[in-house]
């Protein structure tokens, strides 16, 4: 193969990412109890995809633990295994240790081999004990094995053994001769082939035995991979041990090329493989006759161990001329002759409808797309405007054209953001592991209840949540959910409940993580406070009280774990959430819960604005902070304490912000009762802001000030207008702070 | 700051000419590098900005992009501070940003070798000499041959967050 391979890691690397997260959420929604057959059978396609496409690629570490994965999946897949919470456990292991060396793979810090080791080691030792105390044997479930059909027990039967040691055991002598030894104790072994020591080769045994095939293949599986070894029964001494692969054979002995099912000309003959201890992909898999397994010919490979995935490795002799690899991605045309079993067919579906359903386009692509359509939306607003200052004069075709070209644009505008947006459920699908993982560590019961995943919001606002979000869900579980054994005594389910929610609100994306735990401590956040030297007071309200763990250095956790308690990490969630221009608040009563509210704007990009007039200058205000406007009467606004100035608007007073002041605008409407006041609401935090008029209602792109200038107080970014001038966006809630701070500075006269 | 064209003048660089834009502020006359500068167009009312100093307008739209606009008129305290439809402004594109800059007219291009840049006196000018590459004198002209990027950059111009600017 001289194709370069390397131009598709890329794509392999995010497939076997989505892979491995789609598994982890199966296993998370598994019964243990009762596993769903569709479940099982989907994770273990999952696994045997990433198993398949790793070792296409050469990445023959990820097809190890994959190959080990697949096993103990494969056995409880097929009932022969009951599924437990250890084998869970395993799994999600396995999954992160996939995940770590595809990271490794990616340029990340390298896997360390021991703990690799011990997650495969985990996986046998769960593949294998179990095989010992379930009754009926791994082969037993399948059709009857034509050694226990033909031999009868206690006579000794010939294998041939073949295989191609791992790596490690190849590098192992001492493996090698366990090996030996063990094989030894079942019965005689010959030694036809070895490598020289210390060096790759395959590996050739012959054994006379009269214990279960199964005994020895265990013994093999530690050795070699599970494509790299081969158990054939010789009947009798005079078959040549090279015609059981039936590839070099001569025509006669047909059944064994049938054998790979490929070859197989019609689906009605029988096929003499009876044992497919292997991993059942169904697919290629001979009718189970078992009847036919007596007039079989002698020379017949029994078990036929594997996917046929050995094209990219172990048996040299046998691997080469065997047809591509049976798997659904890559021998599309081996439609299954033979197949009668219907579980196959779920895995050709579903390889074929995630083939269709997307199609991957790089980011760069999409946000220059989006930029396109910025300016053809500033453009497209150029030409109305030209049109209206025509008044009349204009043609009605140009003026339809134009209708046209509105609607066009926005729906265009539309469909291009619909392509960064994603599904909440991107960020969400983590935290059910997050919960799993951290309550048992902390011997909490932890149940997590997840709604309105489908949510959509801007990628970029996605990759950037995720992180505080799961602070959060850490801090809810580590802090708010009690032990269940204080629940018990509280009266509450032993069992805690945390909340995700995310839900549009207006412009916002709302994220809420809520649990019904113990609540924030008023008494001890103050006392905390109060050690830490911050300026409190036992009258603040306890909204303040609740926004100073969000300060640097403050933990009330009474023991520092590895989970929470440092206190690095609530000061940072509102810093990223804050330089995502969103909001956090927190709400928490004793013994009932906390509920910790994330607003987020819906995209980085586009929003729909207000504008007005202020002077000469004309400022855009996010349309989804206006609640409504007014014109004040004289008298409506009153001072207060000779400083601030406030309008009651509907029984509340609201304080004035006029934007003139604030901003030093010349010429502006300095009358309150001729301008108008614009009513704002910036997460319940009220204003009045004046203004000189309103102008009118747009859709702006929001462009950054900042790429070429720097922040500027009160001022989120800056849009181009339908004459092409630029215009100011306001940032609201900052204006509002601003009129709490300033009010004294903002009262005298600029 | 990476200006390899004209601060190390080494004795063989002396003769490599590089090409300077050169533009009047009052009755001065500066070079500045011409791969710094971006294009040359019409002054344009910038939209202020609040709490802006009163040497940057504002910003303008350069074809969907928003670019500050800086009198250096005003910031230097030279020549007449007045916009008529001759008044020009350099788009530059210094530090990975867009800065337009007012000046008082665009003289013209001007070749210029690592040797006939003069090391400048060491008295204040109308701005920090550290920004001042050099003199250069062409036919009686003397031009006062200036580091923009660094000055565009610097704290004074107040373009640039405290935290990016050096």
């Amino acid at each position: 193969m001289t194709i370069d391979m390397s131009q598709f890691y890329q794509v392999f690397f995010e497939e076997t990412a989505e892979h491995l997260a789609e598994m982890e959420s199966l296993l998370l929604g598994l019964d243990i109890g009762a596993p769903d057959d569709e479940q099982l059978n989907a994770i273990f396609r999952a696994a045997h995809s990433i198993k398949g496409s790793s070792g296409t690629f050469g990445f023959t570490d990820l097809a190890e633990v994959t190959h080990v994965l697949e096993n103990l999946l494969d056995r409880i897949r097929k009932h022969e295994l009951a599924l437990r919470n250890d084998m869970v456990d395993a799994f999600l292991e396995a999954g992160d240790t996939l995940k770590a060396m595809l990271a490794a793979h990616q340029g990340g810090e390298p896997v360390a081999a021991d703990a690799v080791s011990r997650v495969c080691g985990n996986l046998r030792a769960l593949t294998r004990n179990e095989a010992a105390a379930v009754p009926p044997a791994p082969a037993a479930a399948e059709p009857p094995v034509v050694a226990e059909s033909v031999v009868p027990p206690g006579v000794a039967t010939a294998y041939d053994l073949e295989f191609l040691p791992t790596v490690e055991a190849g590098a192992d002598a001492e493996a090698l001769d366990n090996l030996l030894r063990e094989l030894a104790g079942l019965g005689e072994v010959e030694v036809i082939e070895r490598p020289a020591a210390s060096t790759p080769g395959l590996w050739r045994l012959r054994l006379r035995t009269a214990a279960p095939r199964e005994g020895f293949e265990d013994l093999l599986e530690f050795v070699a991979e599970r494509d790299a070894w081969r158990v054939t029964e010789v009947a009798g001494e005079v078959v040549d041990a090279d015609g059981a692969f039936g590839l070099f054979a001569p025509a006669e002995p047909v059944p064994a090329e049938a054998a790979y099912g490929f070859f197989e000309p019609l689906a009605a003959e029988p096929a003499p493989v009876v044992a497919e201890a292997g991993d059942g992909f169904g697919f290629f898999e001979p009718l189970p006759v078992p009847a036919t397994s007596d007039e079989a010919p002698p020379a017949v490979p029994v078990a036929e161990e594997g996917d046929g995935y050995g094209l990219f490795a172990p048996l040299p002799e046998a691997a080469v001329p065997v047809a591509p690899p049976p798997e659904p991605e890559t021998a599309p045309t081996a439609a299954p002759p033979a197949d009668s079993r219907p579980r196959a067919k779920p895995a050709a579906a579903g390889a074929a409808a995630a083939e269709s359903a997307s199609i991957r386009v790089s980011v760069e692509r999409a946000d220059q797309l989006i930029n396109l359509v910025g300016e053809l939306v500033i453009t497209q607003a150029m030409l109305l405007q030209c049109a209206n200052q025509m008044n009349d004069a204009a043609p009605e075709a140009l003026l339809n054209g134009l209708a046209q070209l509105e609607r066009n644009t926005r729906g265009l505008q539309e469909a291009v953001m619909s392509i960064r947006m994603m599904p909440i459920s991107f960020v969400f699908s983590r935290f059910p592991r997050v919960v799993r993982d951290l309550s048992s560590k902390l011997g909490k019961q932890v149940e997590l209840k997840m709604s309105g995943e489908s949510t959509e919001l801007d990628k970029g606002l996605i990759e950037r949540i995720a992180d505080p979000l799961t602070h959060l869900i850490r801090n809810s579980l580590d802090h708010g959910i009690e032990s269940p054994e204080k629940r018990l005594t509280a009266g509450k389910s032993p069992t805690g409940t945390i909340t995700l929610k995310a839900a549009h609100q207006g412009g916002n994306i709302v994220i809420e993580v809520g649990d019904d735990g113990a609540g924030l401590n008023r008494q001890r956040i103050l006392a905390k406070a109060r050690e830490r030297g911050f300026q409190v007071s036992e009258q603040m309200s306890d909204q303040d009280v609740w926004a100073l763990i969000f300060e640097a250095g403050f933990s009330t956790a009474d023991v520092v774990t590895d989970v929470s308690g440092r206190g690095v990490g609530m000061d940072v969630v509102r810093r990223n959430i804050q330089a995502m221009g969103g909001r956090i608040e927190i709400e928490s009563m004793t013994g009932i819960g906390t509920r910790m509210t994330v607003r987020l704007p819906l995209t980085l990009a586009i929003l729909d604005g207000m504008s007005v007039a202020v002077g000469e200058h004309t400022y855009i205000l996010p349309l989804s902070y206006v609640v409504e406007s007014l014109q004040p009467a004289a008298g409506d606004v009153k001072t207060l304490s000779n400083q601030g100035r406030v309008i009651q608007v509907r029984g509340d007073y609201l304080p004035i912000v006029p934007l003139h002041e604030l901003f030093r605008v010349p010429g502006a409407e300095s009358d309150f009762t001729r301008g108008i006041m614009i009513v704002l609401d910036a997460d319940g935090a009220k204003a009045a802001l004046f203004v000189d008029a309103l102008v009118g209602q747009h859709q702006v792109v929001i462009k950054s000030l900042e790429q070429n200038y720097r922040r500027v107080p009160g001022i989120s970014g800056a849009t181009i207008m339908g004459d092409g001038r630029v215009a100011m966006i306001l940032d609201v809630s900052a204006l509002i702070d601003a009129a709490r701070t300033t009010q004294a500075a903002a009262a005298v006269p600029a | 700051m990476d200006i390899p064209n004209q601060q190390n003048a080494a004795p063989e660089e002396d003769l490599v000419a590089s090409e300077y834009l050169t533009f009047r502020l009052g009755d001065e006359e500066y070079a500045i590098d011409i791969l710094k500068v971006q294009e040359i167009r019409g002054y344009e009312p910038p939209t202020a900005i609040a709490y802006a100093p009163p040497f940057i307008k504002g910003v303008i739209n350069l074809r969907g992009i928003i670019v500050p606009i800086v009198d250096l008129r005003i910031k230097f305290g030279l020549g007449t501070v007045e916009y008529t439809p001759f008044t020009v402004v350099i788009i530059l594109n210094v530090a990975q940003r867009v800065i337009g800059i007012v000046v008082d007219s665009v003289s013209d291009v001007t070749s210029l070798t690592g040797g006939q840049i003069r090391q400048a006196p060491d008295f204040s000018a109308s701005f920090d000499t550290k920004y001042i590459l050099g003199l250069a004198s062409i036919e009686q002209r003397m031009l006062i041959v200036t580091d923009i990027e660094r000055l565009m950059s610097s704290r004074d111009m107040e373009l640039i967050d405290d935290a990016a600017a050096q």
